[in-house]
């Protein structure tokens, strides 16, 4: 049962939130926006997820984002982080994560992306990001992910995939981008999702990676991605997540990390940043909001900690309810 | 003239800088006043440094560039036009390099010499374009994926080394700026996996990327994807480079306690020398050497510790290397790998005891308001619970029992409370 006072913690600015995503999505003539565009379909998950959380999906315009983004798809499968870029796996989890939102995963066709994601398996059982041959974990997750929301998991070798990522967890009980890379909170998310949705979970030492995740807290409350760094609130997200799926989120304290994400919040015109006090972006907006969600806060949909998405978009897709 | 011409000059004039300077090492963009500052005092020393300014198109580029001992200045007023320009020459030279080597491949098919010879010069001249708009593109958006993919099409078709080395100078570039950036580090890799095997000096690329990432380390701290990469060279070192890397950074990672990256690097280098063993590699030490080598990176950890109070990088990498060496200098002391070990190999209980006395004195809080003592007394007290409870086993419960007869957990109760719930993560199954 949910114990804690969150009226103690401070309050969610949510319209202005719901402003500060819609404003921001029309703002493309300054240097720093339109540095950002070769990954605008990130940025399109990252909105929209929001505002769904927020209940608010409502306010945009379905067709118009639907139709921006198959014109992002290449004739491989793959999609593009905007019109004209090279298609990569990273982009292509947000298409079908934002289409899953709209209910419209129909609109793809689901044999072509498939095939394109299975294509970048390599023989160790890792995963390529694009043609190009980058080898991460975060990969691995993305490519899992996908197929599993596309119900074509069939389509790879889920054994060795699962090898791969596990040859890639640490002493310490974490998981890095390749074998012998250092712990880091955002790819043991990856590992510990794709490792979740495949049933693989039984390679992890809970109690050992729960205690390397539990440390991540620190006094102000927040949670950092890896010893020694500052707080950041998209930690809020990997670290969260993480330590529920493997069932160890009793092990931090849940009121300090509210308190943490709601001093974030730029109150007056909305949005959430990485620290207090410092700028606002979609990216730490989504994840304070996906935080909060993880954290049971009052008024929002509850997302699911591996697919991070609603947890009744989830629902639809494997229970079609 | 129009906007659009302005930033297409701009662009030119951009793209000639960095012809005019191979050797160009470091991009910045500076604010307009500080440009000037910048500009004024090379003014008054002498004026070919600066590019630009009142030469030929009066006030058209004045205090938008500034160039001088291989570094360019670029001022934040011009990145958006030259952004827009960049990425508008960019994407207009892979459309039309995209149709004609499209052309082409159709023409090969049909065997049309002469037509061929008409489309590669002009495939060449596109790809030039390509090459140079990219360029400068990612000096202005250090992730475009697609600048740099198209940069590895051209650069895999022509096959020449001293192409592949100017990649790796311009994700230098790139991360002179954007020491992060995913792409750029990314590239390097690209470039080492295609010319591996291929050319002859590879261990000294191999030695000048390690020393790249430590140089960039320096000025950017705790950086992931640049320690990433420096552990991803290790799989390429020999034996004796592992070793000449391990002792290479011990000074640089004492002068940097606080960098967990730097720690980590040591932890892949010594598990790397650790997988020597299995393989029977002739270049690793003898297992009396390798004991010493052990012992002797516990000692200098263990006075590390005691002088940087508070520092958790400093704890979790004395876990790895208690765990380790209480896995292969304890329980396997009896197999013939480690024959020729010294007699008197520590017993775990031994080397336990010695721990818990350095926590002890790592736990004693001389002054309640200073936070770092705190910290250390926290970390020790955590440190010596997960080896505890990592060393697993019989043995966890011996030493569980012994630890609590020698006040661990109350200890642990005192300085860190909040912690105490970790003692429940082991014994339990057993």
């Amino acid at each position: 049962m949910n114990m804690l006072d969150y009226s103690r913690m401070g309050e969610l600015a949510v319209e202005k939130h719901v402003k500060f995503i819609l404003t921001i999505e029309k703002e493309k003539d300054s240097f720093e926006s339109v540095v950002m565009e070769h990954i605008r379909l990130n940025g399109a998950y990252w909105a929209l997820t929001t505002l769904d959380i927020l209940g608010k999906l409502n306010t945009v315009d379905q067709d118009e984002v639907v139709s921006w983004m198959m014109q992002c798809q290449h004739e491989s499968g793959g999609f593009g982080g905007n019109i004209g870029h090279d298609p990569h796996l990273l982009y292509t989890l947000s298409a079908i994560q934002v289409l899953a939102l709209f209910d419209k995963i129909d609109a793809l066709d689901i044999d072509k992306v498939s095939n394109y994601i299975a294509g970048l398996q390599n023989n160790d059982g890792s995963f390529s990001g694009d043609m190009w041959g980058e080898i991460d974990t975060r990969f691995s997750c993305v490519a899992i992910l996908s197929l599993a929301l596309l119900k074509r998991l069939d389509k790879i070798n889920v054994e060795k995939a699962v090898n791969y990522i596990v040859s890639c967890k640490n002493l310490d009980g974490g998981f890095g981008c390749t074998p012998g890379a250092e712990s880091h909170a955002g790819q043991i998310f990856c590992c510990v999702a794709a490792l979740a949705v495949t049933g693989s979970l039984h390679h992890v030492d809970k109690d050992l990676l729960g205690w390397w995740l539990c440390e991540r807290q620190v006094k102000s409350g927040g949670l950092n991605g890896r010893p020694e760094k500052l707080p950041d609130v998209c930690y809020s997200w990997w670290v969260l997540s993480s330590l529920i799926m493997i069932d160890r989120v009793h092990w931090i304290d849940k009121e300090k990390l509210i308190k943490f994400i709601l001093d974030c919040q730029d109150k007056e015109n909305g949005g959430i940043s990485d620290q207090p006090e410092d700028a606002v972006d979609v990216f730490h907006t989504y994840f304070g909001v996906a935080g909060l969600s993880l954290l049971e806060y009052p008024g929002l949909k509850a997302i699911d900690p591996a697919y991070a998405l609603p947890v009744d978009v989830v629902n639809r897709i494997f229970f079609g309810r | 003239m129009t906007g659009a011409d302005k930033s297409s000059d701009l662009l030119k004039e951009l793209e000639r800088l960095l012809d005019s300077d191979p050797l160009m090492d470091e991009v910045g963009f500076i604010h307009p006043s500080q440009l000037a500052e910048l500009c004024k005092e090379a003014g008054s020393t002498s004026r070919d440094g600066l590019m630009g300014s009142a030469q030929t198109e009066a006030n058209t580029f004045d205090l938008v560039f500034w160039s001088r001992e291989h570094k360019l200045g670029i001022s934040t007023t011009a990145l958006l036009p030259l952004y827009k320009a960049a990425k508008h020459a960019f994407m207009e030279a892979i459309r039309q390099y995209q149709t004609l080597t499209d052309l082409q491949r159709e023409r090969d098919d049909s065997k049309d010499d002469n037509a061929s010879t008409f489309t590669s010069s002009s495939i060449s001249i596109l790809e030039t374009d390509v090459m140079k708009h990219s360029r400068a593109l990612l000096l202005l958006s250090c992730d475009f994926g697609t600048a740099w993919n198209c940069r590895k099409l051209v650069v895999s078709k022509l096959e020449l080394l001293h192409t592949y080395m100017d990649e790796l100078n311009l994700s230098s570039l790139v991360l002179s700026y954007a020491p992060k950036s995913e792409r750029a580090w990314n590239h390097r890799r690209w470039v080492i996996k295609m010319i591996a095997g291929k050319c002859p000096n590879l261990q000294e690329i191999i030695e000048r990327e390690s020393e790249f990432v430590e140089k960039l380390a320096e000025r950017s701290k705790m950086n992931y994807r640049a320690w990433n990469h420096r552990c991803w060279l290790v799989s390429y070192m020999s034996g004796e480079q592992v070793l000449h890397e391990l002792n290479k950074s011990r000074d640089w990672a004492g002068l940097h306690v606080a960098d967990n990256s730097c720690f980590h690097y040591r932890t892949r280098l010594l598990l790397k020398i650790l997988e020597g063993y299995d393989d029977q590699n002739s270049a690793a030490p003898s297992a009396t050497n390798f004991h010493e080598l052990w012992k002797k990176e516990l000692d200098w950890v263990a006075t590390l510790i005691k002088c940087y109070v508070g520092r958790e990088a400093l704890w979790l990498y004395r876990r790895f290397l208690s765990l380790t060496w209480i896995k292969h200098f304890t329980t396997q002391v009896h197999s013939n790998s480690f024959g020729s070990c010294p007699k008197n190999i520590m017993n775990v209980e031994v080397f336990m005891s010695n721990e818990l006395q350095l926590c002890h004195y790592c736990s004693s809080i001389p002054d309640n308001d200073f936070e770092d003592y705190q910290a250390q007394a926290t970390f020790s007290a955590t440190y010596i619970m997960w080896i505890t409870r990592q060393v697993g086993g019989s043995l966890q419960v011996e030493l569980r029992k012994k630890l609590e007869a020698n006040g661990l957990k109350t200890l642990v109760n005192n300085v860190c409370p909040e912690k105490s719930f970790l003692w429940n993560t082991f014994s339990e199954s057993i």
